[in-house]
């Protein structure tokens, strides 16, 4: 009876430890590129074959808790050129920021200690990140009149903002357009910034010019 | 891996033949079951459909009669679907592309009564009929990319089954079990409706006293 007792619980014990190391690990079974997401956003009031021209600013913000320097890496610059490639596929025409372009575009680098980001906050101090006088708008202020949900955010995003700067001045106010966030290992390689950009395209079909 | 199964089955062994008699009332029973699970309806349809070579069960089971026994179960089982990148749609005008991952763990913990109709025919192979009710514990894992929520839930779960118990001698009161049963979870979380799943398992049983 007592070999029984323990050779039972020794079956539970084996059987137990054998289980749990059959469970499958979601985590250990994606590919680099598999554990990526790509979220875009926009406002949907907005016709985006209306607007002709664009600008991509020349560095790129890098934003940490609510405070932000500008930067240019190897990997900020392919992001810039990516950009500037598919926009231009989709037939916007690149100019310089000081000839009135429709739409500016930031790109920014993203993280955070806290692991969350609501962007709600990010459009609220984006005027820190992004001096509105870059885009000719000194006393101006932005507003994105859409919003994510709260995404938890340690490892660092890469996010590609539209701006409306054809309507601002009748808005007072520099309008986000588009948003395109890339999440996941390997995002901040030059070698992936194509086709991250691509893929944030790809799911955007709506934005082309009407010419 | 391939130690603790062995270590697993000599343990399944040692009690197997150490064990004399044919099961009688009074008699107590451990069975212990792999268990190959495929999900059924919302569960196949919604969540995960491939199907889970990755459980198992333990039950302890005392005799009231020739015909019947009663006893208690528990589990585990898990759950895993890795779905192609696709768009979701995730907000008003939000789209994310992502590759879709759920992952479940379930552990049931039930009450159990089995039903032999040939119990007092004395014949060595048994047929049973079995329901069980319980609990089953659920542990839900979902991920876009490696960004994953989970929610973890007890569940009244309820099953049904039938099998046979094949001795491992005439006169043995240890043998192998084989069957079938349709477990049913409700699970409501998100709208999903149900954890529904039709199992097949195969096992060994020996009695304890």
């Amino acid at each position: 009876m007592k070999m029984k007792s323990s050779a039972l619980i020794t079956a539970l014990l084996g059987g137990a430890v054998w289980l749990s190391g059959c469970s499958k690990d979601a985590l250990n079974n994606l590919s680099q590129d598999e554990t990526r997401i790509y979220i875009t956003d926009r406002d949907s009031s907005v016709n985006f074959s209306n607007y002709k021209t664009f600008s991509v600013s020349d560095s790129v913000a890098v934003i940490h808790d609510q405070q932000s320097n500008m930067e240019l890496t190897a990997s900020d610059s392919a992001y810039i050129v990516a950009v500037k490639k598919y926009m231009q596929q989709r037939g916007y025409v690149l100019v310089n920021r000081n000839q009135n372009p429709d739409i500016g575009i930031n790109v920014s680098r993203v993280y955070s200690t806290t692991g969350v980001i609501n962007y709600y906050d990010y459009s609220d101090y984006y005027g820190g990140y992004y001096d509105p006088y870059y885009w000719g708008y000194y006393d101006y202020g932005y507003y994105m009149p859409y919003a994510y949900d709260v995404y938890q955010i340690t490892e660092g995003a890469m996010s590609v903002d539209m701006l409306d700067l054809k309507d601002a001045s009748g808005n007072k106010t520099i309008n986000f357009i588009w948003t395109g966030l890339i999440r996941g290992e390997g995002i901040f390689s030059a070698g992936n910034a194509d086709s991250q950009v691509k893929a944030l395209f790809d799911q955007s079909s709506y934005l082309k010019t009407g010419e | 891996m391939k130690r603790k199964l062995k270590i697993i089955i000599a343990t399944l062994v040692l009690g197997a033949v150490s064990a004399t008699g044919r099961a009688q009332k009074g008699d107590v029973k451990f069975n212990l079951d792999y268990n190959y699970s495929m999900p059924m309806g919302n569960f196949k349809n919604n969540i995960i459909s491939n199907a889970s070579p990755r459980g198992g069960t333990g039950e302890i089971m005392y005799s009231l009669s020739n015909k019947v026994a009663i006893g208690g179960l528990a589990g585990y089982q898990d759950y895993y679907q890795k779905y192609p990148r696709a768009l979701y749609k995730t907000g008003p005008n939000e789209t994310t592309s992502a590759v879709l991952t759920n992952s479940i763990q379930s552990i049931p913990v039930m009450a159990k009564v089995n039903y032999m109709p040939l119990g007092s025919s004395g014949a060595p192979v048994q047929p049973y009929l079995s329901g069980a009710a319980g609990f089953t514990f659920i542990g839900f894992k979902q991920y876009l990319g490696e960004f994953g929520s989970s929610d973890n839930a007890v569940s009244f779960a309820a099953k049904a089954g039938a099998g046979v118990f094949i001795p491992f001698g005439k006169l043995s009161a240890a043998g192998v079990s084989v069957g079938a049963d349709y477990n049913y979870v409700p699970y409501n979380k998100n709208g999903f409706g149900s954890l529904n799943s039709l199992n097949v398992h195969a096992g060994v049983y020996f009695p304890l006293r």
